[in-house]
């Protein structure tokens, strides 16, 4: 009995150190990445960033044209993917549920949620850039947006899922149509978790350098023509640290640190609204 | 006490204490009636007192009935148990004080039938005397005083002592004139009936105090009925 | 006699008046099986009618069957009749939102919708009714009133209807089903998740209530059907086992099934 109880405790232990020390071996990555980052980024930045345009090599200028198109494209990607993946999510959770036709749609969403993002940039490459001829901002939002459909897909369809069945029941034994009951109330009850998988998906997607580079390319000018290439932060991050040129790689760091640091206070946010509704 | 939250409740305990009152008071003037009907020498009014007891049965089978419904209804605790409990056991007692007038009513009419006999004013005083024991207890009962309903219980010794006298003195007039046998067995039967009644008010009075207090009274009642061991010698038979 | 007249609690029931719902050799099934045989029984207008019974033996799909809610739900089918104003509900062309509009139900667990006390209960009528804001005011006031909870909620109608206890927020559930203005009231289990004083609350109101609604209370605690109900319905394994008024079947129940049951001697 003794011996099992402390060869139990000993298990225990060893399983214990292992575990403290993998997540020690994970977060010091995390630290040393995020501390090279802070260096060289709070380094180089100024406020020539946010005022001047992508510049030559060899001159100065900022990041000003590329935080502009990332900003437009997010915002058009969201607007554009938001709508078909709450409706698809509510489709699933609250009509198709074990129905042919859902089982198929959650199989594919769930496909989609994890391909690689350079085959959706491949894809809409060829349906957009080569049929209109040229790359465009267009193009770059597309396919932010078919990033974000799964994203905002699969959260509406948890949250729903998590609308307790009494509240459905309740509303509908107040004798509402379903439709009142979906709108009036599951959204509701829902509302924190989906807002939440939207904020996800923008993180998700303001970080994404693959689709862009076949959609949207890059701008080295100031340029708001949706028919037109724009530049965007990830893919000027590419190319700038790829280069040779110094000043461009220290404006890379710059870019790389404004997107994180966007992505963090994105996450926070969502964490916010996701402890608000358990609370 | 505080209301219960279930209004209904509150009725159902005030119906069940109103039935009670009216139970008691019903016995109460069967005796008034009854005694009456001995001294006016009324046999028509003994005969109204004899099929009135009737009435005393049937309210006694309706508290019991309800008594019975609110506790498998309302599963009572505490003091309301003890308020139904204490219910069911008074509507016995009272049903017991009534079938008592209703036996003094019955020998009334026997008693009627005899010459008169001295000591029949005894009688109404000791009735009295119980009936002011009955309308006190129900007072008692009426307003959760359990000092009141101690009161009572201790007056039952003034009941037992007149009995007493009583009992000796029926004893003498017998062996006096043994006509008066007949009349004189009836009378002690009668007084004997009514200690009775005032022995089954303090038991409602005992219950009253277990009702309010939670616990019968602790002291053995006082007694002052000694005729179990009354021997009186016959007159020129001493040795 | 005079007693009678005395009597405060008029308990003896007026079955000389059709019943409200008469529920006529119903069946139901869950798929392919068959959860309730041959049920018929009537609820009394105006009157508590309990249900109890082991868990499992129907009393709550019995009572999902009078508003129809089975139907969110697929595979789930009911046979027979169940006739409420000389209309049987379980045919085919009526109207499930009006239905449950005039058959309000509560269930086990409190469901305040995620919003404030007065939507909560404004969210009921706005189906039905275009009140003016004044009458909705006034018809919040009344329901609120009416679940013995106004007191209590009046100074924060305007705060979330989560924040409040599980006993307010099932008499907020009471208060929301009253507003519509029902004719008759389903309780599921109501006070299952209640503490007693909660539940003591809540019997109160529903003896307040069946002045004004047939009420029918399904509830795994038999001392409560016996408290609340003018009659009570035992079901066993999908079965009516007997109905009568609740006084005569908790002191001397016809069957003996129901007697081993009340009594706690349930093999």
């Amino acid at each position: 009995m003794v011996d099992l109880y402390s060869r139990r405790r000993m298990a225990n232990r060893i399983v214990v150190s292992l575990s403290i020390g993998a997540a020690l071996l994970g977060i010091t990555w995390l630290v040393l990445i995020l501390g090279q980052l802070l260096i060289e980024g709070f380094g180089a930045l100024s406020l020539a960033v946010f005022t001047e345009m992508t510049p030559p090599p060899g001159s100065t200028g900022g990041l000003r044209n590329a935080i502009f198109g990332t900003a437009v494209m997010t915002s058009i990607a969201i607007l554009l993917g938001t709508p078909i993946g709450i409706l698809a999510g509510t489709y699933l959770a609250e009509y198709g549920r074990e129905s042919k036709l859902a089982m198929v749609v959650r199989f594919i969403n769930d496909v989609l949620l994890s391909a690689p993002s350079i085959v959706i940039g491949l894809f809409i490459y060829e349906m957009m850039v080569i049929h209109m001829g040229h790359f465009s901002a267009w193009a770059g939002a597309v396919a932010l947006a078919v990033i974000v459909i799964p994203v905002v897909l699969r959260t509406t369809e948890d949250m729903l899922n998590l609308v307790p069945t009494g509240l459905r029941e309740a509303a509908t034994a107040l004798g509402a149509p379903r439709y009142f009951v979906i709108r009036r109330v599951a959204y509701k009850a829902a509302r924190n978790g989906i807002v939440t998988g939207i904020l996800l998906a923008v993180a998700r997607i303001s970080g994404e350098t693959a689709p862009l580079l076949f959609t949207a390319l890059n701008n080295q000018f100031w340029s708001t023509d949706l028919n037109a290439p724009m530049a965007n932060l990830p893919v000027v991050i590419f190319q700038f640290a790829l280069s040779p040129y110094e000043d461009w790689r220290k404006l890379a760091w710059v870019g790389a640190l404004l997107i994180t640091m966007a992505i963090l206070a994105v996450n926070i946010g969502a964490r916010a609204l996701a402890g608000r509704k358990a609370s | 006490m505080p209301q219960h939250i279930v209004q209904r409740y509150d009725d159902e305990l005030k119906k069940l204490s109103t039935l009670i009152v009216q139970m008691g008071g019903l016995a109460e003037s069967q005796l008034a009636a009854a005694v009456d009907a001995i001294v006016k020498r009324d046999s028509k009014l003994a005969e109204e007192v004899v099929r009135g007891d009737a009435k005393i049965d049937t309210l006694r089978n309706q508290v019991d009935d309800f008594a019975i419904e609110m506790l498998a209804r309302r599963q009572p605790m505490a003091a309301d148990l003890r308020v139904i409990v204490a219910a069911l056991r008074i509507s016995s007692e009272i049903e017991r004080i009534g079938d008592y007038a209703k036996n003094v009513a019955k020998r009334a009419v026997a008693l009627n039938q005899a010459p008169l006999v001295r000591p029949v004013h005894a009688i109404p005083r000791m009735a009295a005397l119980v009936q002011a024991l009955i309308k006190d207890t129900l007072d008692a009962y009426i307003t959760d005083d359990a000092a009141k309903a101690d009161a009572v219980w201790a007056r039952d010794e003034e009941v037992d002592d007149l009995y007493t006298s009583l009992f000796r003195e029926l004893l003498t007039y017998m062996m006096e004139d043994p006509r008066s046998i007949t009349p004189c067995t009836h009378l002690l039967f009668i007084a004997k009936n009514i200690e009775r009644i005032g022995d089954h008010a303090t038991n409602i009075a005992e219950l009253i105090h277990y009702t309010v207090l939670g616990e019968m009274p602790k002291e053995d009642r006082p007694k002052g009925d000694d005729t179990a061991y009354a021997v009186v010698n016959a007159p020129g038979g001493q040795r | 006699m005079t007693v009678e007249t005395l009597d405060p609690i008029a308990k003896q029931a007026d079955t000389t008046m059709p019943p409200k719902v008469s529920i006529e050799n119903l069946a139901f099934f869950y798929g392919e099986s068959k959860a309730l045989k041959n049920i018929s029984l009537p609820l009394h207008d105006r009157k508590v009618t309990a249900f109890i019974g082991p868990s499992g033996c129907g009393k709550s799909t019995l009572l999902r069957i009078l508003n129809r809610i089975y139907e969110m739900y697929p595979k789930q089918r009911a046979e027979g009749k169940v006739v409420v104003d000389g209309l049987n509900i379980l045919d085919k062309g009526t109207d499930l939102n009006m239905l449950r509009a005039k058959i309000g139900m509560v269930f086990q667990k409190p469901t305040p919708f995620p919003m404030s006390i007065y939507e909560n209960i404004a969210f009921g009528v706005r189906l039905y009714e275009r009140l003016g804001k004044e009458e909705m005011d006034e018809r919040v006031e009344s329901a609120l009133r009416k679940a013995a909870l106004w007191e209590e909620v009046k100074n924060k109608l305007h705060s979330s209807g989560l924040g409040l206890s599980g006993g307010q927020q099932q008499r907020l559930c009471i208060a929301r089903t009253v507003a519509v203005r029902p004719e008759i009231i389903l309780l599921d289990e109501p006070c299952s998740a209640l503490d007693p004083i909660s539940t003591a609350k809540i019997e109160e109101l529903i003896d307040e209530l069946k002045d004004d609604y047939t009420i029918a209370i399904v509830t795994h605690n038999m001392q409560q059907a016996a408290r609340t109900s003018d009659f009570t319905a035992f079901m066993y394994l999908g079965e009516l086992i007997e109905f009568g008024e609740t006084k005569q079947i908790f002191t001397h129940p016809g069957k003996q099934q129901t007697q081993d049951y009340i009594t706690g001697r349930f093999g």
